[in-house]
């Protein structure tokens, strides 16, 4: 960055439109933590993509002023995919919700995690479904009553950190929104990470699990214990499918090569022996019969 | 009399070489300037197991693959029967079958065709001293008995086998000169049929999903996702081979949700982007056309039909997409389909594809079919040439500040994408203001729902092209679509030569539909007959969504797939619309 550019702040990355969310929404505090990230990491807001898919959360590309894409329900990665690939130089985030990401976008949470995709996935989970009002997701804990069960979830929930860890996401965190400061110095490090970044952040709802929701995943938060070796996957994967607790902090970080880099070496063997691109004449002359 | 054109069918079990007997035969006549159109086909194991192969070789340029052959190698009856329907010898075909294959000759051999026992296997033992250079023997015999490009097959047979095992070039080579010294001993058998042709300039020999990828990277697209889907993997395939070497990537997605994804991501970064499917794919990839036609996200749609619905016949043609092509989505969206007649075409199509989403931000759906997609076929390597248009991007003065739906004349607002600093914009799949900001309210939906709409305007002015065939005035007119094409056109031709008076119309771009064109057409024929793959009548019915075929002069041509159109079947209805004009079959349900 050139000296004579003036260094971005937090207050750069706000849009004038204002939130759908609810009061006191944990949103509210992920968003904040993005844009003081953005500010920490200094992207250029015109070489960042924020990408989300469908639900409450995924109203957020709307609030922040790089380019955004608020696409599909359950869809955030397969556009972030494509965005990343095709624009190696941008960066790109893709955010939304617990349902969202891993029932209906579940397959694609899988694969980005696997490809090692190169992007930051911010997932605001608040363990229900906000935006179709009140309906179980897939981290709604076992045995919870909500809109869509009226006699208490009948399903074991996971753990997405867990997942991500164990199907190849090499940077994966876990923060609390209520936590500000925490969230941002988390958020700035999957930033920062090379490859899938997946930082869940514990996002109270307020309307469809009460105030109940924050006061208890206070309760539980606490930092990762000092010295947890978050390069061992059995390690980072001890402080999932946690129940009494909350532990905050990165879990899981590991250094491999992203899809991009691999993709690159891809385009770099393919043009070895060449010194410019093939003209359609010369792809067409490949079918000519080898005699 | 010498011929002008010949077609062969070869059949035969795994590790008979019939795939290798084909594809050799096509390269020669391709080499030698002929015109060639390929198909295969396989029985339903994923490896060996029974396979054909049918090449029509012809002097003139071809539009369609033959419907019966003219030259039968049987390497064995049980694989022939297995064919049945599909692989008919023609009324005076030269059946050349294996002569130590103790089955007798099957019934539905025509009774005026020639029947020749050929020792293969001993030919090739005594030649080449193993019965697996059957297959070169065989391309002896036909190349001696009907002038099939000797010197080339002698070529493409030295280049097949130089450098591998010692002796084994030598061994075929044997083969292939005792096939053609073995043909000299059968007479005349083959004299009618013999090929009299002057060798052209080589030509190129390519599926049709081939030269669709051919026709993306000469557009520009520089990303593809997809996911594996038969009839279109070849695109993936060769894709995944070509756009590294032009800096570009391919991903092979998790599923065609997220290859669509993708493709409208990179877009939306700037890229040229396409996926391809079939049928199956295509309902899956229908909620992100509806992304791209609100987002405005130039987003082009491969779609090469097969039988369907569901799983249906996955290796099989059909033009049974037509609907879910034009229709498919909620709301009311825009979007372009086009159609590819050939393997050319698909060419062609995919560059229009590319030119029109990105001129006029549109997702753009092309419809082949699996008859065109992959058979391969000749063409000239000076054909592959089309203009390309780009992304209008905002001008200098249309950033401040920039909005990404602005109101325009024709409804195409100037595109912004990341890395343009004062073009920044954030968008949504909502109904959105010309800032791209959410809104729900009816005014705003109406005025930008006619903004998107507006678009199909200049598009149908400028992109209308269709074929019409036969005379300016006729007694019958036919409409088809896509693969029919090419067949309707070889009827047309053999009717009017005999004295009827057909014309066909077969239009290029399905949608916006070109009203005027079609007009114009029926109003220059007195019947009308419908010919399309699809046993619901699909073409016949959209036709009618927006103009109206009287049925006192309409006739309806349809049935199911899983079988290509042919020429004597088209010839047959097109008898006998001229002769009892009624629909045919009721498809108004």
């Amino acid at each position: 960055m050139s000296a004579t550019v003036t260094p971005f702040t937090a207050g750069d990355y706000r849009t004038d439109l204002k939130p759908v969310w609810c009061a006191g929404c944990g949103d509210f505090g992920v968003l904040t933590a993005l844009y003081r990230a953005m500010a920490e990491q200094q992207w250029k807001p015109w070489e960042t993509v924020v990408i989300s898919g469908i639900g409450c959360s995924s109203r957020l590309p709307g609030y922040v002023s790089t380019y955004g894409f608020n696409t599909v329900h359950g869809r955030a990665l397969p556009l972030a995919t494509g965005v990343k690939v095709a624009r190696p130089d941008l960066h790109v985030v893709a955010v939304g919700g617990d349902g969202d990401g891993f029932a209906i976008g579940g397959n694609h949470f899988l694969h980005s995690c696997r490809r090692n995709l190169d992007v930051t996935y911010i997932l605001m989970d608040n363990e229900i479904y906000g935006l179709t009002k009140g309906q179980s997701a897939p981290t709604t804990p076992s045995g919870d009553k909500t809109k869509s069960t009226y006699y208490g979830n009948p399903e074991p929930s996971f753990d997405p950190c867990e997942v991500a860890i164990s199907v190849g996401a090499t940077w994966v965190g876990r923060a609390f929104s209520g936590d500000v400061k925490g969230t941002v110095e988390l958020m700035s490090k999957a930033l920062a990470h090379h490859g899938f970044g997946f930082l869940n952040v514990m996002s109270p709802c307020v309307t469809w699990r009460g105030e109940d929701q924050f006061k208890t995943f206070k309760a539980k938060s606490r930092p990762l214990p000092e010295g947890h070796d978050k390069t061992s996957r059995a390690a980072a994967l001890q402080f999932t499918r946690e129940t009494e607790i909350m532990s905050l902090g990165v879990l899981y970080e590991v250094k491999a090569p992203s899809l991009i880099d691999r993709l690159a070496e891809i385009q770099t063997r393919a043009r070895a022996s060449r010194t410019k691109e093939p003209t359609t004449d010369e792809i067409v002359r490949s079918f000519l019969p080898k005699l | 009399m010498p011929s002008t054109e010949l077609t062969l069918g070869i059949v035969g079990s795994g590790g008979d070489g019939v795939i290798t007997v084909g594809d050799i035969l096509s390269q020669a006549a391709a080499f030698e300037g002929l015109n060639v159109i390929k198909t295969e086909a396989y029985g339903p194991q994923i490896r060996g197991g029974e396979s054909s192969c049918n090449v029509r070789i012809a002097v003139k340029h071809i539009e369609a693959q033959a419907d019966r052959v003219d030259v039968l190698v049987a390497f064995n009856w049980p694989d022939f029967n297995r064919f049945k329907g599909e692989m008919l010898p023609g009324d005076n075909a030269i059946i050349l079958y294996e002569a130590s294959d103790p089955t007798p000759v099957p019934e539905g051999i025509p009774p005026k065709a020639v029947r020749v026992p050929v020792p293969y296997i001993q030919l090739a033992m005594d030649s080449a001293g193993t019965k697996a250079a059957k297959n070169i023997v065989t391309l002896g015999v036909l190349a001696g008995l009907f002038n099939v490009s000797i010197d080339a097959i002698r070529a493409a047979i030295t280049k097949k086998f130089s450098g591998k095992k010692a002796g084994l070039l030598d061994a075929n080579v044997k083969g292939f000169e005792s096939g053609i010294a073995y043909a000299k001993t059968l007479g005349a058998i083959g004299e009618s049929k013999r090929l009299e042709y002057k060798k052209g300039s080589p030509k190129v020999l390519l599926s049709g999903n081939e030269a669709c990828a051919i026709g993306a990277l000469h557009a520009g697209c520089r990303f593809f996702a997809g996911y594996p889907i038969t009839p279109s993997s070849e695109v993936l395939h060769f894709l995944s081979e070509w756009l590294p070497r032009h800096g570009g990537s391919v991903v092979q997605t998790e599923d065609e949700l997220a290859a669509i994804g993708a493709v409208v991501g990179a877009s939306f970064a700037g890229v040229k982007s396409m996926t391809s499917t079939s049928g199956p794919g295509l309902s899956l990839m229908t909620e992100m056309l509806g992304l791209a036609a609100m987002a405005e996200v130039p987003t082009v749609v491969w779609n090469v039909q097969r039988g369907g619905p569901s799983t249906g016949l996955p290796t099989k043609s059909e033009q049974s997409d037509l609907f879910q092509g034009v229709f498919a989505g909620h709301g009311d969206q825009p979007r372009v389909v086009l159609s590819a007649e050939d393997v050319e075409t698909c060419f062609h199509s995919t560059v229009d594809a590319f030119n029109i989403s990105e001129e006029f931000q549109i997702p753009v759906v092309v419809l082949a079919d699996q008859s065109i997609a992959q058979r391969r076929e000749t063409v000239s390597p000076e054909a592959f040439k089309h203009a390309v248009i780009g992304r209008r991007v905002p001008a200098p003065e249309e950033m401040a500040p920039y909005r990404r739906y602005k109101e325009t004349a024709d409804g195409v607002s100037p595109m912004s994408f990341p890395g343009i600093k004062e073009g920044i914009y954030q968008t949504n799949g909502l109904e959105h203001d010309e800032s791209g900001r959410p809104n729900s309210m009816h005014l705003m939906h109406e005025q930008m729902s006619a903004k998107r709409y507006r678009r199909l305007r200049p598009i149908r002015d400028k992109y209308h092209d269709f074929y019409r065939m036969g005379p300016e005035k006729a007694d019958l007119g036919i409409l088809c679509w896509g693969s029919s094409k090419g067949t309707v056109l070889e009827a047309i031709e053999a009717a009017n030569a005999a004295g009827a008076k057909v014309a066909g119309f077969s239009p290029k771009v399905l949608y916006p539909f070109p009203k005027a064109q079609f007009l114009e057409f029926l109003n220059s024929v007195n019947q009308v007959l419908v010919i399309e793959v699809s046993f619901a009548a699909q073409f016949y019915k959209y036709i009618r969504t927006f103009i109206d075929l009287p049925e006192h002069r309409v006739k309806v041509f349809c049935r199911s797939g899983g079988k290509n159109l042919s020429v004597p079947e088209v010839a047959e209805q097109i008898r006998k619309a001229l002769s009892e004009m009624s629909m045919q079959k009721e498809v108004l349900i």
